[in-house]
């Protein structure tokens, strides 16, 4: 048995695991649910040894243990298996699996016998010859399982092991997850998929804002229950915007490439949430609205390229706001202009005067802070940069606006300005398209909501919106 | 203070300008007091002669390496564009068209480059360093081998006449060195280019015209490369198929020396100018002290090994 007792972990100031305990038995299949920020991954860092707890006590078979490091974990039986997976794709499945022991002078012959032994043992039905990138996803992902399994662990922890996978693979993933779970292993798995959870999982046990809320047999209680565990009590959520003008703004047709084409119209000063687990197909959807893998027609005018939509005035913050929304060794001036190039510039130059002008008038109505306009962006905090991504989109004056997780990685309190600014952008009658992971975030924003599964909209939902209902729905418990 | 607070400036302009003074300055003290030949006049010139053609192709591989690309193939387009202006000028046709035709084949030979990497998706190292064979190889089959000679007085004039004290050449080098500082600070195609290569997908997501601006960098280093091809081969009286041979390692050494950065992003043009004037008196120190020529490559490589681990432990970036 794992048992975890008490277990607390500070960053700093913030408390994020408040005393969780709960056990894990061998043999069974152990669901840990919660909304984002409740502290699941935090946990699971510490029982498989990643991070450790800064309070409280993890026992094993009644024994207090101290996990120094994965590895250490890993040699105890406690083994995680990341979203991420880290298979080499250019090697064989057999050598992905004794990956380990390739510094070490090895039989190949030994490898693959060894391989397919392992496979028929779990009732796998694997060529241990395909090289992994040959692989479908599903595939890949019962490989890495099945590695993860050749030290014969006791526990093993799946973060999400669904998210990228078809139905079918789903359910094949399900056989092989019990057959597993028949030989013993006590499996902790996280997931945000309510009716998968109901599918495979004995035992349920529900976290929220770091604190133990609730563990139950799975067959003794209801998605509906769970959901008002995650949510705590039904509230209505209060958009802090007001409701928009009845003029419409735009008439958008959306054409993701590779998720299901859907028309939006945006009314003036309208702010319109998108929400959905990751994989549900949202991203895809704003990424075609700025003419990104895929296109999309704002109001009869085509847009298949990001700099057309630029053009037309659409202003876009990228998700990643590292790799994509800013040019990091860059100054924040710099930046600040970088979508803007024509505003400041007189007779085909860049003057220096109007665009620092325009950088320090930006830095000052964000409180970026240091108000240092010639600082390098990369040596700014999350927060700082994000406000200067805004920055930049603001300065070119857009007719609308689409954020993807425009507070994801930004502190507490550069992101209640950031919610006042969009706030204020609405009440101009800027219309404002939020796609994010957070839902309380967009609850507090939007006028209306749109609910992505599976690459499609299947509920829309306008204000007085409540949390309870809009968690079943992303969560799919409303959903046969 | 002061070394700490210029060093997380963008770019670290600052302090990697301030360095390269110092190494310039340290660099000519020591061979002025090796040898009293260097600090005079006529020697400087021709310091400042020797560092033209590799500082006016530096500047064009300045924007390349600032997307985070590489164009190996400015000595090959060089001696191409050479040739076409030398023959061009044979048939007795006006200095201004032979100066037209060169730019624009410079300039297209770049584009063509600049075409491949953005739409054919092939690696800048690769295209260009397939560049550098063919148009080497069309350079000799056009001229069968031998070299063009016999110029006109205007085309003899650009590397060797003075103006106002300096070489034309010197002139042509300050031309480009503004030219270029200009492009790259002062208007959105210089912006696009630091954007660009400090995240593809950032230029792309700012709203730029990344394709275009990936083409015409190349472009850009094309055009810089027909420049350099009018003054040395002005220079040399002729056009020779084996000029420029191996002049784009002096063009990325200058560019690096002068604090560019490789991956993109970071950098510009006065550093290079530094580090092309580096180079030269480097070069002319060593045969002012008769350095065998063998160790002279030794000693080049050192030196600019030395340079960017200096201008790392100056900037702090070292691990």
């Amino acid at each position: 048995m794992l048992r975890l007792d008490g277990i607390t972990k500070r960053f700093g100031e913030v408390e994020v695991l408040k005393g969780v305990s709960f056990d894990v038995l061998g043999g069974e299949v152990h669901a840990l649910l919660g909304e984002n920020g409740a502290g699941k991954s935090t946990i699971m860092k510490i029982v498989s040894g990643y991070q450790p707890p800064s309070g409280g006590r993890i026992l094993l078979d009644g024994e207090p243990v101290r996990f120094q490091g994965v590895a250490d974990a890993t040699r105890r039986g406690v083994r995680m298996l990341y979203q991420e997976l880290a298979l080499a794709p250019d090697l064989t499945v057999a050598e992905n699996l004794y990956l380990g022991e390739l510094g070490r002078w090895v039989d190949d012959q030994s490898v693959r016998s060894r391989a397919a032994k392992h496979f028929k043992s779990l009732g796998l039905d694997l060529n241990p010859d395909s090289v992994v990138r040959d692989l479908s996803v599903g595939s890949r992902q019962m490989v890495a399982i099945a590695r993860a399994l050749t030290g014969s662990p006791r526990f093993l922890v799946l973060d999400e092991p669904t998210a990228p996978l078809t139905a079918l693979e789903t359910d094949q993933l399900f056989g092989f997850v019990r057959r597993i779970r028949d030989s013993g292993v006590g499996i902790v798995y996280i997931s945000h998929r309510l009716e998968e959870v109901f599918r495979i999982a004995d035992t349920i046990t529900v976290l929220r804002d770091g604190r133990h809320i609730a563990t139950s047999p799975a067959q003794d209680t209801t998605p509906e229950q769970v959901v008002q565990w995650m949510v705590g009590r039904s509230v209505l959520v209060h958009s802090r915007v007001s409701a928009p003008a009845e003029e419409e703004a735009w008439r958008v047709k959306v054409r993701p490439a590779h998720a299901e084409a859907h028309d939006l119209s945006l009314r003036k000063g309208e702010v319109v949430g998108l929400l959905g687990i990751i994989g549900s197909g949202r991203t895809d959807f704003t990424r075609a609205m700025y003419g990104i893998k895929g296109s999309s027609d704002w109001s009869g005018k085509a847009v298949k390229s990001a700099s057309a939509a630029a053009r037309l005035g659409i202003g876009f913050v990228p998700e990643d706001r590292k790799t994509e929304g800013s040019a990091l060794p860059r100054s924040i001036e710099e930046n600040v202009v970088l979508s803007n190039l024509r505003g400041v510039s007189r007779a085909g130059l860049i003057s220096a005067r109007l665009e620092r002008a325009s950088a320090e008038y930006w830095v000052k109505a964000l409180s970026v802070r240091p108000p240092d306009v010639t600082r390098a962006v990369e040596l700014l905090s999350g927060g700082n940069q994000q406000k200067v991504v805004l920055a930049r989109v603001l300065a070119a004056s857009p007719r609308v606006l689409v954020l993807e997780e425009p507070t994801r990685g930004v502190d507490i309190g550069a992101r209640e300005e950031i919610y006042d600014l969009i706030a204020g952008l609405a009440k101009k009658g800027l219309p404002i398209v939020i796609s994010s992971g957070d839902i309380l975030e967009v609850l507090s924003l939007a006028n209306r909501v749109l609910i992505f599964s599976r690459g499609r909209i299947i509920k829309e939902l306008v204000a007085p919106l409540d949390y309870e209902e809009v968690v079943a729905y992303v969560a799919g418990a409303n959903v046969a | 203070m002061s070394l700490a607070r210029t060093s997380r400036r963008p770019g670290r302009a600052g302090i990697a300008r301030y360095g390269l003074w110092l190494a310039l300055a340290v660099l000519c003290a020591t061979v002025s007091l090796l040898s009293d030949r260097f600090l005079t006049i006529p020697n400087l010139l021709n310091v400042v002669r020797q560092a033209a053609v590799n500082a006016i192709l530096a500047f064009g591989q300045t924007a390349v390496i600032i997307t985070g690309g590489i164009d190996l193939s400015v000595g090959s387009v060089l001696a191409f564009v050479g040739v076409i202006a030398a023959s061009i000028d044979h048939g007795g046709h006006p200095f201004v068209l032979v100066l037209i035709a060169a730019l624009t084949v410079g300039a297209g030979l770049g584009a063509l480059n600049g075409a491949f990497i953005t739409y054919g998706g092939v690696a800048p190292f690769i295209v260009t360093l397939a560049a550098l064979t063919i148009w080497r190889g069309a350079t000799l089959v056009f001229t069968d081998g031998s070299p063009i000679s016999g110029l006109s007085d205007a085309f003899r004039a650009v590397g060797n006449n003075d103006l106002f004290g300096l070489p034309a050449s010197a002139w042509l080098m300050i031309l480009v060195l503004v030219v270029t500082l200009v492009l790259l600070r002062r208007t959105g195609w210089g912006r696009g280019l630091y954007a660009l290569g400090s995240s593809e997908d950032a230029a792309r997501f700012a709203g730029l015209p990344v394709n275009r601006l990936k083409v015409t960098v190349y472009a850009f280093s094309g055009l810089t490369a027909a420049i350099a091809a009018i003054v040395l081969t002005s220079r040399l009286y002729s056009a020779q198929p084996t000029a420029g041979a191996g002049f784009e390692l002096d063009a990325i050494a200058a560019v690096v020396v002068g604090g560019t950065s490789l991956s993109g992003g970071r950098g510009g043009a006065i550093g290079t100018l530094l580090g092309a004037l580096i180079i030269a008196v480097l070069n002319n120190g060593m045969n002012l002290l008769d350095v065998n020529a063998f160790y002279q490559q030794i000693v080049k490589g050192g030196v600019i090994l030395g340079a960017l681990l200096l201008e790392r432990v100056l900037s702090g970036r070292t691990r």
